[in-house]
């Protein structure tokens, strides 16, 4: 892939870079259209607002949870795209954050992106993962009397599911 | 003449009786011809106050059942969450596979997989147009219709993947048949059948002055909206959002492919109606063109059995909407994370602001025109 195919991608690069020397961490463009960017949980809100007023990112796609259990961390990624700017809409810019696995907890984006409503009801319950602020944390898809630790961290085990 | 006492009549009081002026109603969990679901709606006389969609009824743990298995064998287990449109939910998730195994597909394997997409896509809408705008409106003509050609095309999908719904079709390197002899003539015949359809539905259905009157300016979505709402899908589409995946990262043989995005600006359950008519015409175009455009040659490479470690996430342009899988493989044969987003997991953050002040009847016009699929959204 030349230089020139990825300049959109480095553009959204530099620009958070510039705004946020301390907060991004670490970034990566993994292919053409993808951008991975890695930051530091504390300013997710500012973050967040800067790539929608700023940027144009108005929506996301979802939120994922992904547990390490041997790093004892909790990666929350948000998958932030654009629908009304023209010039960018086929990024999917992967903005990724790492917290601590005995208590996972963040600040909600659904002020800035109502669009993650369910996708963090989702992250909540299946991974345990508090988002501080959000209207309507809830249950949302495990049976009413599930009563385990959160489905989908690793240690939570699932023989039953293997292949046979 | 004695005066017996009769006993005096009951003093009738009459005072305000206290009547709530709202009403929480369970609706469901039933089965709305996709799966189960509950709305607790709160009802103000005949108007919807409120909706509190509760889904999960049919939740099965499709992302962890997916770490147990290896990258071939999710397959058939990852299609499942939306029957009608396996294909897609198929491919999605071999993109990604795809990705990080560095496995190119052959040109006519793309041609094969993009032809049974878009028979996908016309069944898919086929179903909805049978049961969440038919059924949904009482229209049993346009149910017996849509479900009856239908058919024709599940023969045709059978005939070339071997099963009617669940084809697990795709694995990693391209599909796994190639066309059988005579398909493209049977599915020729089949187009010109479906074109003249399509103008009959047309006239019974969609120019039909009660659906018209049902679906005409009820639950209207703003662009504004649709976008705050991340809807994905027609739904965004009868909002004015041009937006489709096969055009803005194109993927399978839809670069060399010719077709236009339908996009209505009114927002209404009539113009996702709409949507989803004009699109069944343009996937009747496409599937033209690709049966016309077909090289010849191998369908699929051979593909490993592990992928190296990453992260990768495939989007394809589902019924419902966009459809991505994130895949995080860590260098074995199972993937260490799967991670689905779909259209009507995404659609459903809609509902409760499409469902309000509306009356109760307008609920089923409005449900059937977001073609939400309980289960895809629930996984």
């Amino acid at each position: 892939m030349s230089q020139v195919a990825l300049s959109r991608e480095q553009g959204i690069i530099d620009q958070l870079k510039t705004r946020f020397p301390q907060l991004v961490r670490d970034t990566k463009i993994d292919r053409a259209k993808r951008v991975t960017v890695a930051f530091g949980k504390e300013h997710v809100l500012d973050l967040a607002t800067f790539m929608r007023d700023e940027l144009g990112f108005d929506h996301v796609k979802g939120v994922a949870g992904v547990d390490y259990p041997t790093h004892k961390k909790i990666e929350v990624l948000y998958y932030a795209a654009s629908y009304s700017r023209d010039e960018i809409r086929d990024i999917i810019v992967i903005l990724k954050t790492e917290l601590p696995r005995d208590n996972p907890a963040i600040a909600s984006v659904v002020s800035i992106w109502p669009s993650a409503h369910f996708h963090e009801r989702e992250t909540f319950e299946m991974l345990g993962v508090k988002f501080e602020g959000h209207p309507d944390l809830r249950k949302l898809l495990t049976l009413d009397n599930w009563e385990g630790p959160p489905p989908m961290l690793k240690d939570i085990k699932f023989p039953e599911m293997s292949q046979r | 003449m004695t005066t017996s006492a009769n006993p005096p009549a009951p003093s009738i009081t009459v005072s305000k009786t206290s009547v709530p002026s709202t009403l929480d109603v369970s609706v469901g969990p039933q089965h709305p011809g996709s799966g189960h679901f509950r709305m607790l709606i709160r009802v103000d006389g005949d108007y919807i106050v409120s909706v509190d969609p509760d889904i999960g009824y049919v939740h099965r743990g499709c992302e962890k059942i997916a770490e147990y298995r290896n990258y071939v064998s999710n397959i058939p287990h990852l299609e499942r969450p939306c029957i009608i449109d396996a294909i897609h939910l198929n491919w999605a998730y071999v993109l990604s596979v795809e990705e990080l195994q560095d496995v190119q597909v052959p040109p006519r394997g793309k041609y094969i997989a993009t032809i049974a997409a878009e028979m996908n896509r016309i069944c898919s809408h086929l179903y909805w147009l049978a049961i969440n705008a038919g059924v949904f409106s009482g229209h049993t003509t346009i149910f017996m219709w849509a479900f009856g050609d239908r058919d024709l095309f599940l023969e045709l999908a059978e005939w070339l993947t071997g099963a009617r719904l669940t084809y697990s079709f795709l694995p990693p390197g391209g599909p796994r048949r190639d066309l059988p002899f005579g398909f493209e003539d049977r599915l020729t015949e089949l187009l010109d059948y479906f074109e003249k359809r399509l103008i009959e539905y047309d006239r019974i259905f969609l120019r039909n002055p009660l659906v018209v009157a049902r679906a005409k300016g009820i639950g209207v979505l703003s662009r504004e909206d649709a976008i705050k709402l991340g809807v994905a899908g027609p739904v965004l589409r009868a909002s004015g959002v041009k937006y489709d995946v096969r055009k803005v990262e194109p993927y399978g043989a839809y670069p060399d492919l010719d077709f236009e995005i339908p996009t209505f600006e009114e927002g209404d359950s009539y113009a996702r109606f709409l949507v989803r008519f004009e699109e069944m015409k343009q996937s009747v175009s496409i599937i033209r063109q690709a049966l016309k455009k077909i090289p010849r040659g191998p369908i699929a490479r051979k593909a490993p059995i592990i992928a190296p470690e990453g992260e990768a996430t495939g989007r394809v342009e589902s019924s419902r909407g966009e459809y991505s899988v994130m895949v995080i493989a860590d260098n074995s044969d199972k993937p260490y994370r799967v991670k689905i987003m779909n259209g009507s997991f995404r659609n459903l953050t809609a509902l409760p602001y499409l469902i309000r002040n509306v009356h109760v009847a307008d609920m089923p016009i409005i449900y059937g025109s977001l073609d939400y699929w309980p289960v895809e959204a629930d996984r």
